[in-house]
């Protein structure tokens, strides 16, 4: 028996026990027994997700076997979703993989609409517009829908989903909330029990910049209407301040530092503007709130009670970057920073429970974790509104009249080759080649409505003959490329840690060049 | 059912039409393609994470004769992304068991793939001139410069003999590909500045005042370690020693009232462990392979040259053309400039020299073009060359003179003008 955190330990680090926990009960279901379907179950089965569920009708055939790697020779003739489940399931036996050997069009038909609740992600590769069935289904039920196609080189996702919201973004820009510019009392009580001019030498340059800026800020501020530095003169001047402090600044590491991190100092505490547009959300109107409220929404809510309480500031994440100090005086400091964020967790928790009391919704819906988790990132807050549109207007006029293309390339050409191309196996049930290039142009008029007077672009033109071209749905870099990128997809919806995709992109594996549009 | 062989239909369209963006269209020919693709002899270097997905992919494109070497074994840790080993290949080499497995998923009498237990610097250079392609999915630096080294050696002023090295690397979410043609484009070596250095904590922090759990971890390691086992190594894959310093560890930071050492944190700081997931080695293994499949069929344009890939925020790639260095140690033909105060010791140029991020030498031997000044190797030469670590260097060369850097583990040399500025004596 192998313990899993041995076996899980390089992924733990990116997403930790809960990310992990979110993991293996989710449930992912492909539509489509392909390669890149293959591939995206393949890189999610290794980590461990809870179930997944492969639906398609067909048997093995040659080309299947072809580009594949989990289908084995023996497996020629045979159900291919049995097949691939089978043979990924050998790969981590954590892992329950389901078959269900109908085809989509039919399946959609026989079951209740409540079969798809199981499922956390549904994916659907190489799409087909007889789908768009499946996918009002799923938009309806609020259930994320991932598209992917790969032809030749190109490969294209739509992540279709009515909204994302996360709370755990991991921010690479990793902003410190110290709250220089507005000490809370037992902050501003320790900076003033701390007289540097009594300091042994020894003692002085190990003083923490957070207590030297504290200082200074405020004695700079009492020479300047009350105001912190304005402008880049001025930034120049405070930073003078800050060394003039200083007993020798060559020795003292702690002004060296602090006069090297003057942007904490001069950070301004504000709530940003893309969580204060949250606050507006219709989704935490009174009379919107419901049992069925996501959790998400219900912090919102309690967030907004909460600045209102408390100066108009969030919750304090309550996490210090290291700095020159001895340990003591270190460690004092992140107390004082804890037990604000503690404090702070408590109020918001309140806040929470009155607004779960006044719709009725049980204390359990949530727990200390995520109250935790949310407190510490309500700044970074990452919340999308999605669309349920392939294309939109705007794309179009995008794809024909772009500034950017150059003349003989356009990104969003490869996209609308794409959908072109699997209107065309929709309609003609075989696939365009390069001798159906005037069909396919002309079904590319008519599908997207557009003007025969319209002169095609050369970029256009260059896109659909590369497509037609090598016109192959199976070419495996392309697949297993495609099938990484929605399985990383995949892993920040399950975890719900990391930010999703928002909401279009495409691959051009002939450049290594990928562009991504909001749809 | 016939019992048919898997065939290569998934990428016949793509060699027998030429395409509009393809660079050779009157040369092009679909026959001499499939001939060049089963023909061409590729070689893979390291079997983990990014390995199991190169060995797939180039297996399902058409290639024949592929090779791989790994000096590692399979450890539980790699399970949750190499694909090609169970727990029961646990303790096993990782270029054996990853070829058996291929050949017996593909089920294809003319696949054949040659896997090397060892050390890439086992083998001669002349080893390196069979293939027509060199794929490197690696996690070490070192390994790295060696063969792009060895591969930039083996070009002439003609341009002969030159081996394309594809190479692909991730870490967590991000990861970047990128093709070099040695002494065309930038070399591995040209953009060694750009590999994030090791996280490395003051001395003085960690001996006397530690505020991170990071800061306890890395006492135990670097100071406590040798003060009770001398000269035995550290060994992060034995569970005793691993064991051993986490609890000395976790009693430091009691000590001091640190929260937060775990066993994980532990084994992370002591291994330098990069975070690793299947679906990041799949995007980069796939752009690499598709950069040799283009290379070797000509069918469409290669990557210039350089690829990055991120993924935890949105998806976000950065395609460029990295320019060569023209004083890089390897591909360039310039001696770099480097500064000398008066006052350095060689011992403390050598210091200098180590640290600096596009060196990176552990064990450095320097020459003048009339002296030694100092050599690792043989151990006489050492001893006779010992005594000028203490001695200024300024009394060794004179100003603007060249030097050569040499280390064992890399075959390159480094070529230096030194000027020397400053005062001849320390400053206090």
């Amino acid at each position: 028996m192998i313990d899993k955190e041995t076996k899980y330990d390089r992924q733990l680090r990116l997403w930790a026990s809960t990310g992990q926990a979110n993991l293996e009960n989710s449930h992912i279901c492909l539509i489509n027994a392909s390669a890149t379907g293959s591939e995206i179950l393949k890189n999610l089965v290794l980590p461990g997700i809870g179930e997944f569920t492969i639906i398609d009708d067909k048997v093995v055939s040659p080309q299947d076997l072809s580009g594949n790697f989990f289908l084995k020779r023996e497996n020629l003739g045979q159900d291919i979703a049995t097949s691939i489940t089978s043979n990924l399931s050998e790969l981590n036996t954590d892992v329950k993989g389901h078959a269900i050997n109908q085809s989509i069009k039919h399946l959609i038909t026989k079951v209740e609409s409540l079969f798809w609740d199981q499922f956390n992600v549904v994916i659907v590769s190489d799409y087909s517009p007889e789908l768009d069935v499946v996918k009002d289904l799923l938009w309806d039920k609020r259930i994320p829908l991932l598209i992917v196609n790969s032809v030749g080189f190109y490969g294209s996702l739509n992540l279709i989903a009515n909204e994302v919201t996360v709370i755990e973004t991991h921010d690479p820009s990793r902003l410190y909330d110290l709250r220089i510019d507005c000490p809370w009392p037992e902050l501003q009580e320790h900076a003033d029990s701390i007289d540097l001019n009594s300091l042994s030498d020894q003692d002085h340059a190990h003083v923490p910049y957070i207590i030297i800026y504290i200082k200074v800020l405020q004695a700079w501020k009492q020479e300047h209407n009350n105001l912190p530095p304005q402008n880049y003169g001025e930034k120049k001047l405070f930073r003078l301040l800050i060394e003039s402090y200083s007993r020798n600044i060559k020795i003292e590491a702690n002004f060296t530092e602090a006069s090297n991190s003057i942007h904490r100092a001069l950070q301004v505490t504000q709530i940003p503007n893309s969580i204060s547009k949250l606050f507006e959300n219709s989704n935490i109107k009174d009379e919107n709130l419901s049992l069925t409220t996501p959790i998400f929404w219900i912090y919102i809510k309690a967030l907004k009670n909460f600045v209102h309480l408390n100066n108009n500031q969030l919750p304090l994440p309550g996490n210090l970057p290291d700095m020159a100090s001895d340990t003591a005086g270190y460690i004092k400091l992140q107390n004082i920073y804890r037990a604000k964020a503690l404090k702070d967790q408590e109020l918001f928790t309140h806040e929470v429970q009155k607004i779960l009391d006044s719709i009725g919704r049980s204390h359990d819906d949530v727990n200390t974790e995520s109250i935790a988790s949310f407190c510490k990132n309500s700044q970074l807050l990452y919340v999308s509104q999605g669309s349920k549109e392939l294309y939109g207007t705007s794309l179009l006029q995008e794809l024909l009249h772009s500034e950017q293309a150059s003349e003989n390339y356009n990104a969003l050409g490869v996209y609308f080759s794409i959908l072109t191309y699997n209107a065309y196996i929709e309609k003609f049930n075989s696939k365009p080649s390069i001798q159906d290039l005037e069909t396919f142009s002309d079904l590319f008029f008519q599908k997207f409505s557009i003007d025969k007077a319209e002169v095609l672009p050369e970029s256009i033109l260059n896109t659909f003959k590369e497509v037609l071209s090598h016109n192959t749905q199976n070419y495996h870099n392309l697949n297993s490329l495609m099938g990484g990128i929605v399985s990383q997809e995949v892993l920040k919806l399950a975890t719900s840690q990391y930010t999703p995709l928002d909401n279009l992109f495409v691959f051009d594996g002939i450049r290594s060049f990928s562009e991504k549009w909001k749809i | 059912m016939l019992a048919m062989s898997r065939d290569f239909s998934s990428i016949t369209s793509i060699l027998n039409n030429i395409g509009p963006f393809n660079e050779v269209p009157d040369e092009y020919s679909p026959q001499e393609t499939i001939n060049a693709l089963s023909s061409s002899k590729i070689l893979v270097i390291g079997a983990g994470g990014l390995g199991c997905e190169i060995l797939k992919n180039l297996a399902l494109t058409g290639f024949q004769d592929i090779h791989v070497i790994d000096m590692d074994t399979i450890d539980v840790s790699n399970l949750n992304r190499q694909f090609l080993f169970r727990a029961k290949d646990v303790g096993h080499s990782k270029a054996q068991v990853a070829a058996e497995f291929i050949q017996e998923r593909i089920e294809n009498n003319h696949l054949k793939i040659t896997p090397f237990f060892g050390r890439i610097q086992d083998k001669p250079v002349e080893y390196y001139k069979q293939f027509d392609v060199v794929i490197c999915g690696l996690d070490s630096v070192e390994a790295r410069r060696w063969i792009n080294a060895t591969l930039v050696s083996l070009v002439d002023n003609e341009l002969n003999n030159l081996i394309p090295l594809i190479d692909g690397g991730t870490e967590g979410f991000r990861g970047q590909s990128r093709v070099i043609l040695p002494k065309v484009t930038s070399c591995y070596e040209c953009t060694l500045d750009m590999v994030t250095p090791k996280t490395t904590y003051p001395v003085c922090t960690i001996a006397n005042t530690p505020r991170l759990p990071e800061h306890c971890i890395e006492w135990s390691s670097v100071m406590e370690w040798p003060r009770n086992f001398g000269s035995q190594k550290f060994d992060a894959d034995n569970p005793e020693h691993v064991e051993w310093m986490y609890q000395l560890s976790l009693k430091r930071a009691q000590e001091y009232n640190i929260e937060g050492v775990t066993r994980l944190l532990t084994l992370g700081v002591v291994k330098n462990i990069i975070p690793a997931i299947a679906s990041t080695n799949a995007i980069i293994a796939a752009s690499c392979c598709n950069e040799a499949f283009k290379l070797v069929t000509n069918c469409n344009p290669i990557l210039d040259n350089y690829m990055m890939y991120s993924g935890d925020d949105s998806i976000f790639t950065y395609t460029y053309a990295h320019v060569n260095k023209k004083n890089c140690p390897v591909c360039g033909n310039m001696a770099k400039n480097v500064t000398a105060e008066r006052w350095w010791t060689l011992e403390y140029f050598i210091d200098e020299l180590s640290s600096k991020l596009e060196i990176q030498m552990k064990r450095p031997s320097l020459s003048s073009s009339s002296a030694y000044l100092y050599l690792r190797n043989p151990p006489n030469l050492e001893e006779k060359t010992r005594p000028n670590l203490y001695k200024k260097l300024s009394t060794l060369i004179d100003d603007g003179n060249e030097i050569v850097v040499t280390d064992p583990n890399l075959p390159i040399s480094l070529r230096l003008v030194v000027n020397f500025s400053g005062p001849e004596h320390e400053p206090l």
